[in-house]
């Protein structure tokens, strides 16, 4: 009785408190608002410059050049090509190409040698003294580089095994895990985005564990015989009704705005409920520790942060692993409930698994979610709750 | 202890209550008896304990020494029979009146339609039948006072505590709240705390003054008046003077049967016969060189009685 009661009084108060209910709700849409207009929302394709520097060669009375047959040999195998996409153009010199690559027109700048059908030649005739040079320029930090580096490369060896006749030694194929081969930038930031939605719950959720305690109408609540689960469970079954709303609010704008997912949707709203029970539980760690609406939002920054730009929700994190648990790796970002989410939800919508092979994600979802609720109850009820 | 002659079932019995916050004792061997149906008020200036004293008898803290009992009462946890009122007003800004009185009724877990007749019985006494529907957070600094008191009283407690119940209050809300706290006492033991004298003097069946945490003196109001000595008091305001005068008149003074207190520049005299001796008083005054400014006769009020205990004013 007295837990609906509970209930019934958060939902009306975070109804009526409808400004920071709205922000929270629309946190998530909004950010993908801005991510569609700053990414590509197509399938992600990769920009390679060409400049060809071959002077081209005379034999037996007719031209050749292999650096203009090897960007056409590129084109067309760049677009049969299933996994990966390129986009090919040309640039007349270095100096261009390298303008283009600074200005984001090209992921990668390939020089093809002035001497290359030369050396080809050579070694039709089996002189191996020099090889055909290619020459790659780009950031090396970007990840489009290197893929089109790897990408390239391999191509180059099987154009000249195929002109010189020469036996490749291995050949490269590449296999896309679920919608991987096929999404586009937007695509791969949809699943951060939709854990952000349920980090800005550490907001509303501290706020409404922490008013009690400003109002000082806790002082009621201890006087009554409130027990403090029923007072936590109650305000927490407001908020995970809310952050299920915010995720789904989410998703339903990355859909609109192009978002393709193969996952099961009962999967997501599994994970997306874990989570907002762990950020619910991680605010009461922030109630705990604080005494006013005010404190929360300079106090709950911190954890914000942490939880935004280093468990990979914002942008792809790597971390060294400090242990692994039936080959499961534990990170320092492990720590942090949103990085295990992330990873279940890239491996739901984006690779299409199955609950399954999601099993450790939702286990360190729930163990640190009790963790937190341990540590946020314990001192909540020290500091606020206590009474003779 | 304090004792009184007349014969009572003690509610509440507080046994020499201390409570030490580090190096400040707030309550000092504090021992005294409630009874039941009656309205017990603790008089004292700010910072004399009276909320600490009440808030170890909620159990919102927990006491450093002594012993609080509640004999006529048998049922353990003392939150069930206790409705407090704290000083500063505690509502929810975003419930309706009658919303927060629903909900902190159901933490008491009573009965949900006994609470709703409940809850409107007290929205009608406190004069807040038109803001049954209106959100807390909307009504004026007396309503919210007002409702303050109807939470505390939603679970229908044995004890009541008022913490400064009338503070804020215009002279209307005032008049309501003081004949609900009259009209209490038919059922209920009612202990409030106060500073205004007027209230206390009004409406207290006993009064303890205290200070400093310590009891200064228990009684009916009527009775701590007498304390005072029988009579009428000469109120004598000078204008400022040195101290030397001050004390020289003061000391001359002492040479006749009456009784005088000093509160800053106002001098009171207390004499079963006051009337005979202004005469005598004004021309030492004169020959003493003091600048009277006003002379007046009146009761003694329980401010008399602070002061001749404590020798300062209640609002200083």
């Amino acid at each position: 009785m007295k837990f609906v009661s509970i209930i019934t009084k958060s939902f009306k108060e975070q109804i009526r408190n409808y400004w920071v209910l709205l922000l929270t709700l629309s946190m998530g849409p909004f950010f993908l608002f801005i991510y569609d207009l700053m990414t590509e929302s197509s399938p992600q394709q990769y920009k390679i410059c060409v400049v060809n520097t071959d002077r081209g060669i005379t034999v037996e009375d007719s031209f050749v050049n292999y650096g203009s047959d090897f960007q056409f040999f590129f084109k067309q195998k760049g677009n049969s090509m299933a996994a990966v996409t390129f986009s090919v153009c040309t640039a007349a010199g270095k100096e261009q190409g390298i303008e283009m690559v600074r200005n984001n027109k090209a992921d990668i700048l390939i020089i093809i040698d002035r001497l290359f059908s030369q050396t080809i030649e050579k070694k039709l005739a089996n002189d191996h003294t020099n090889l055909p040079q290619v020459e790659f320029i780009g950031d090396l930090t970007s990840q489009k580089y290197l893929i089109s580096a790897v990408w390239i490369n391999e191509m180059i060896n099987e154009y000249i095994s195929k002109v010189t006749g020469s036996k490749r030694v291995v050949e490269v194929k590449e296999t896309p895990l679920g919608e991987s081969g096929a999404i586009g930038e937007f695509d791969l930031l949809v699943p951060g985005i939709l854990i952000i939605s349920l980090i800005m719950l550490m907001f509303t959720a501290s706020i409404a564990f922490v008013s009690e305690v400003e109002n000082k109408t806790i002082i009621r609540l201890k006087l009554s015989k409130l027990p403090p689960l029923a007072y936590f469970g109650g305000i927490s079954v407001v908020q995970l009704l809310i952050g299920v709303l915010a995720v789904l609010l989410t998703l339903f704008t990355a859909i609109l705005l192009g978002f393709g997912y193969s996952g099961s949707l009962p999967v997501m709203v599994l994970v997306a409920v874990l989570t907002s029970m762990s950020m619910i539980a991680f605010s009461l760690v922030v109630a705990a520790i604080t005494k006013s609406a005010n404190e929360v939002l300079v106090v709950g920054c911190f954890p914000m942060f942490l939880f935004m730009f280093f468990s990979g929700a914002a942008f792809p994190m790597h971390s060294n692993t400090l242990f692994t648990i039936a080959g499961y790796p534990i990170t320092f970002q492990g720590l942090m409930s949103p990085s295990h989410a992330i990873s279940a939800l890239n491996k739901t919508l984006i690779m299409n698994m199955k609950v399954s092979d999601i099993m450790p994600e939702i286990i360190s979802i729930i163990v640190l979610s009790i963790i937190y609720f341990g540590v946020g109850a314990l001192i909540f009820k020290r500091r606020h709750l206590r009474t003779l | 202890m304090v004792k009184t002659n007349v014969p009572q079932i003690v509610a509440i019995q507080i046994h020499n209550l201390t409570r030490r916050f580090g190096e400040l004792t707030a309550v000092n061997g504090l021992s005294l008896e409630i009874y039941r149906n009656e309205i017990f008020g603790l008089l004292g200036p700010n910072g004399a304990g009276k909320t600490t004293t009440i808030n170890m008898i909620c159990g919102l803290l927990p006491v450093s020494e002594g012993k609080i009992t509640f004999p006529g009462n048998v049922r353990k946890d003392r939150r069930s029979f206790i409705g407090y009122c704290p000083q500063e007003n505690i509502y929810y800004p975003k419930l309706t009146c009658l919303e927060q009185l629903l909900f902190m009724g159901q933490m008491y877990d009573q009965p949900f339609q006994l609470l709703k007749k409940r809850a409107f019985k007290l929205l009608h006494l406190l004069g807040l039948d038109d803001k049954t529907n209106v959100m807390a957070g909307n009504l004026s600094g007396g309503m919210k006072r007002r409702l303050n008191i109807c939470l505390a009283l939603i679970h229908d407690p044995e004890i009541v505590i008022l913490d400064e119940p009338e503070a804020g209050l215009d002279p209307q809300s005032r008049m309501l709240v003081r004949d609900y706290i009259r009209s209490c006492k038919k059922e209920k033991t009612v202990i409030l705390t106060t500073h205004n004298m007027d209230e206390a003097d009004r409406i207290t069946d006993r009064l303890a003054i205290i200070d400093h945490g310590k009891l200064l003196l228990l009684d009916t109001p009527q009775n701590l008046k007498k304390t005072m000595g029988e009579g009428d008091i000469l109120e004598m305001l000078t204008e400022d003077v040195s101290e030397s005068v001050l004390n020289d008149f003061i000391e001359k003074m002492k040479l006749f049967p009456i009784q005088l207190t000093r509160n800053g520049n106002i001098l009171l005299f207390t004499h079963t016969d006051m009337i005979n001796r202004v005469v005598e008083i004004k021309k030492l005054a004169e020959e003493s060189g003091l600048k009277i400014e006003e002379l007046k006769f009146r009761e003694n009020t329980l401010e008399d009685v602070f002061i001749h205990l404590t020798g300062r004013s209640l609002r200083q």
